[in-house]
């Protein structure tokens, strides 16, 4: 039964080489920016695993014959595979076998597999396995090794139906999804996500958004969130490369210090002040004047009183993307929710950081998910027993997509 | 109509003008053929519920499949070079202390959870006891310098470690890693009277058999019939692994994208059930355990003690977990590995945040 070991091993060498294709074309066709971030080591990973995955098959698609030779021979006596054969090294066993013709195959396994078993691609010295029989009877010269090898594997000792169940979902799902994915996510995911249920006293990633950082490190955050794909920082995962920072986390006063400046120690100190003059000297602005800002920089605000304090009526420009504000936080009909998609690790991990938008009056006709340049003066308000930043709009332009849609 | 084309133009030209330039910049002219054959393909889909669910499933693909072929070539070739007899040499005689040891075999053999498994099927097929297998499979995803470091940065607890006198203050971290180790560990010492055929699969149980009656077998001889032998193996590992993992990843990228975030939160006020919760959230969400802390440090309205549920759970127990575990254990065994897992981490994590937080240098 080559043949039907051949088929699978080959079976194997596609499915891989599948996968492979599948990571190499996303990661070349620059769509992986979509779904991994910039940082860290995961888009790489791609690119090298993808090659990987493409070696490993083409070894094997070309080592297919070798085996017989390798394995047969050298364990054909009893070499790796002497202890499992009490029966198969026994030449009558063989001939038994061939007598019996392949309808005895099934009984022969118990497994009611029928021809399906026959497929030992298992490589070889390995196992016992009772089901290994037919196979040596069929391979006689090769010597056992079809038989035994390595019995896990779905696709070399399931059934047919579990082998036609294996290929079936390594095959179509990623195929399928590759074919099909629209590379963003639907305005059903960002609510699910929580977009209109945020927490704008998380100071989680604040340290990497706060207004109050050095101007190098802010440079180096927008730049990641504008520029195409921004390349691979150094660094083993965005965690480590945003340790790198050494003033990590410190830019983030605690309530306590908020209130008393400098009570906790340098730290504070040194970031203690926030006046009109850093905001001007650190944030760059439009040529009309107003500070560009991103979303998540907004957000964060709602977490430093000091900033708040400088920020209030201010006026920004900041591009995102746009959905209708949820019917009971817009009583007056409006306004409008900007927000910009947050990733860790990958795209599932995203997290919309969004931001309410007031207008004048009725909001001006938009695309729900659609990509806008809101300009207007920042405010903040209480709701619900937290303080959130709202924009009072003045202007509201369609604006062309960014490279890359998510902030890392 | 044309409206709509219109707008799916519009999204294209930027996406390939930044691929472009990323790859120039990466020069690699070779592949830029790739990304010019992508011009000819259809406009990307529309967004859409089950577009949401692809695209979740591609990325958590895209994330882990790289581990998982770093953990199969590696268990290819441990099957074909690593001697069977190494792994006995090097743990300690004693079944409990070597159980206790291969708790910190993550250390030195870092990997995630997604990479540790076919590891671990093959370490015990290799002859590796059950119990130091469970011990290394559920500690290794947390007990690692990665996912230390990640644990310290999202918890904003690096700032606070000046020196040994205060590696106290970095209670999650600490929390976490001696919560997986004394669950992991534990779990190990639980099972150590089990025998394979109870615990695995017939195929690696036969196997594990194999290993302990003809130990001095020598596998393929000679290098070229080793390394054919270590890439087939890998191979087969591989799409074996894959499959239930994509199983998994499917299901995970489903509760990802189409059920409210927000139904679980409510959960999370309530004392009882926060722990659970969060338990279940990990589970459903099937994070990467190196990025899984910066999902739970910001979830402000969960316990300290909930988070580190969430952050021990998760690792050691997932939907992708669930069933790439069934290519090595027996279904009957996932389930009591769920439910054993689920009381250890849930009863232990709230009076172990609270010992650890004594440690803290005030």
């Amino acid at each position: 039964m080559k043949a039907a070991r051949y088929t699978i091993h080959l079976i194997s060498v596609l499915l891989l080489v599948l996968w492979g294709a599948v990571m190499l074309y996303f990661y070349t066709s620059g769509r992986i920016i979509q779904y991994l971030p910039p940082d860290g080591i995961f888009r790489p990973l791609v690119l090298w695993s993808g090659l990987g995955m493409m070696v490993l098959g083409l070894f094997n698609l070309f080592t297919m014959r070798a085996k017989e030779a390798d394995c047969g021979h050298d364990h054909g006596e009893g070499g790796c595979c002497g202890h499992d054969h009490e029966h198969h090294s026994d030449k009558h066993e063989h001939e038994h076998q061939h007598e019996d013709g392949e309808a005895c195959c099934s009984h022969h396994h118990g497994h009611g597999h029928g021809h399906e078993e026959h497929k030992h691609e298992h490589g070889c010295c390995g196992h016992d396995h009772a089901h290994g029989h037919a196979g040596h009877s069929h391979d006689d010269e090769a010597g056992h090794s079809h038989g035994h090898d390595h019995a896990h594997g779905i696709l070399n000792e399931s059934g047919l139906a579990g082998k036609v169940f294996a290929i079936f979902m390594l095959a179509v799902p990623v195929t399928y999804a590759a074919i099909k994915s629209p590379d963003r996510f639907s305005e059903f995911a960002v609510m699910n996500k929580g977009v209109y249920d945020q927490n704008y006293g998380s100071t989680a990633r604040a340290d990497e958004f706060s207004l109050k950082r050095p101007a190098a490190a802010r440079q180096q955050t927008t730049q990641q969130s504008q520029l195409p794909a921004g390349d691979a920082a150094p660094g083993l995962t965005p965690a480590v490369s945003a340790t790198k920072d050494p003033q990590g986390g410190i830019m983030v006063p605690t309530p306590s210090a908020d209130k008393i400046p400098g009570a906790e120690g340098q730290d504070v100190k040194s970031y203690g002040s926030f006046t009109l003059q850093d905001l001007e000297q650190q944030i760059p602005k439009s040529p009309d004047g107003n500070f560009l800002l991103e979303v998540p920089e907004i957000y964060y605000t709602a977490s430093d009183k000091e900033v708040q304090s400088v920020l209030t009526g201010q006026p920004i420009e900041t591009i995102a993307q746009i959905l209708p504000e949820k019917g009971e936080l817009n009583a007056d009909g409006r306004r409008a929710r900007i927000f910009r998609m947050m990733v860790q690790c990958c795209a599932a991990d995203a997290r919309p950081y969004s931001i309410p938008v007031q207008f004048e009056q009725t909001p001006p006709a938009f695309k729900n998910m659609g990509w806008v340049k809101i300009t207007g003066i920042v405010d903040y308000e209480m709701q619900e027993g937290q303080t959130i930043p709202v924009i009072r709009a003045r202007t509201l332009t369609e604006a062309a997509q960014p490279d890359d849609q998510k902030v890392y | 109509m044309v409206e709509r084309q219109e707008d799916a133009t519009k999204m294209q030209a930027p996406v390939f003008l930044g691929a472009a330039g990323w790859i120039h910049c990466l020069k690699m002219p070779v592949l830029v053929r790739f990304s010019d054959l992508s011009m000819f393909l259809a406009t990307l889909p529309e967004p859409s519920r089950s577009g949401d669910v692809l695209m979740a499933f591609l990325s958590i693909l895209f994330e882990g499949a790289p581990y998982i072929l770093i953990g199969t070539i590696l268990s290819g070739l441990i099957d074909a070079f690593l001697p069977s007899k190494f792994l006995e040499r090097l743990l300690p005689k004693n079944k409990v202390a070597a159980t206790f040891a291969a708790g910190f075999l993550g250390l030195i053999f870092p990997v995630c959870e997604c990479a540790v498994v076919p590891v671990v099927r093959r370490l015990v097929q290799k002859g590796l006891p059950l119990s130091c297998g469970l011990a290394y499979l559920l500690s290794a995803p947390i007990i690692n310098p990665i996912v230390v470091i990640s644990t310290l940065t999202a918890f904003k607890e690096f700032q606070d470690v000046s020196g040994l006198d205060t590696l106290g203050n970095a209670t999650m971290t600490i929390a976490r890693i001696t919560l997986a180790y004394v669950v992991a560990v534990g779990f190990g010492i639980f099972l150590i009277r089990k025998k394979p055929s109870q615990i695995l699969t017939p195929s690696v149980a036969a196997s594990v058999e194999r290993a302990a009656a003809g130990g001095a077998q020598g596998g393929p001889q000679g290098f070229d019939a080793k390394i054919t032998h270590a890439m087939r193996t890998a191979m087969r590992d591989f799409l074996d692994t894959a499959m239930y993992f994509a199983i998994g990843v499917l299901l995970t990228s489903i509760f990802n994208t189409q059920v409210p975030q927000s139904s679980i939160q409510g959960l999370a006020e309530n004392e009882w059930f926060a722990v659970p919760t969060m338990m279940g959230l990990s589970f459903v969400l099937a994070l990467c355990s190196t990025s899984d802390a910066f999902i739970a440090a910001p979830m402000d309205v969960f316990s300290n003690a909930s988070k580190l549920a969430f952050l021990v759970f998760g690792p050691m127990l997932d939907i992708k977990l669930v069933f790439m575990y069934a290519s090595i254990f027996r279904r009957r065994f996932v389930i009591l590995m769920s439910i054993t897992i689920f009381l250890a981490v849930g009863v232990l994590c709230e009076p172990w945040i609270h010992l650890i937080s004594l440690l803290q240098n005030k």
